[in-house]
């Protein structure tokens, strides 16, 4: 899955572990975001659209078919 | 940003209260007096030789792990220092349960195989042995398929 979470994140001021402490999740989960290997759960993800402001699939856009 | 930072402790504090040095000795006087029991029940059941040794071997044996059981038992995961606070959410927990789910097809099929071939030989020995190296194995291939899924997905 694609994602804009670097820019999100830059555009915020935020560094990753920053981002990770506010998420409560650690900062490899961030890297890992970032770098589209790992998919995030529903919860992770809602709280990540609402740090942000945006929706879901503004954050994450699934793979072409 | 997380100010609770400063609050907490390296090896965290308890969940009924009092300091990290509390926890710590609570945790290894609670380990202690257990290991002691179970060293106790160790020596009346099995060992036919000296009592009072057989009691200290086991309970030498038992007290890191039961110390280390009563202190996650009483700790506080909000009060340690580097825990995430929601963990359930973090990739690792994804790699914990990727790696889980290898080790229990692993077993199936290991405790399958050796169920079949012991049916056609006999082989005399300890079941408890026996569980320990199943457990043992099991542990083993987690460290490796955890540490495998790390590698190629952190």
């Amino acid at each position: 899955m694609k994602n804009s979470l670097p820019e999100h994140r830059k555009e915020r001021g935020f560094s990753q572990q920053a981002l990770a402490d506010e998420l409560g999740v650690s900062r490899q989960t961030i890297i890992s975001l970032e770098k589209g290997r790992y998919d995030p759960s529903l919860p992770l993800a809602f709280k990540l659209s609402a740090l942000f402001g945006r929706q879901i699939e503004d954050l994450f856009q699934p793979d072409a078919e | 940003m997380n100010t609770e930072q400063g609050t907490k402790a390296r090896w965290g504090r308890s969940r009924f209260g009092g300091s990290q040095a509390t926890l710590i000795s609570v945790s290894l006087l609670a380990g202690a007096v257990l290991s002691l029991g179970a060293g106790l029940l160790f020596a009346t059941l099995n060992f036919p030789g000296n009592f009072v040794l057989a009691t200290l071997i086991m309970a030498a044996g038992l007290l890191p792990v039961l110390s280390a059981g009563c202190w996650a038992l009483l700790l506080d995961r909000s009060t340690l220092r580097g825990a995430t606070k929601n963990p359930e959410i973090s990739v690792e927990s994804q790699w914990y349960d990727k790696a889980a789910v290898g080790v229990f097809q692993d077993i199936l099929l290991v405790c399958g195989l050796g169920a079949a071939v012991l049916s056609f030989i006999e082989v005399q020995g300890s079941i408890g042995l026996i569980l320990a190296a199943v457990v043992g194995l099991a542990m083993a291939d987690f460290a490796v398929r955890y540490l495998l899924i790390k590698r190629a997905e952190g």
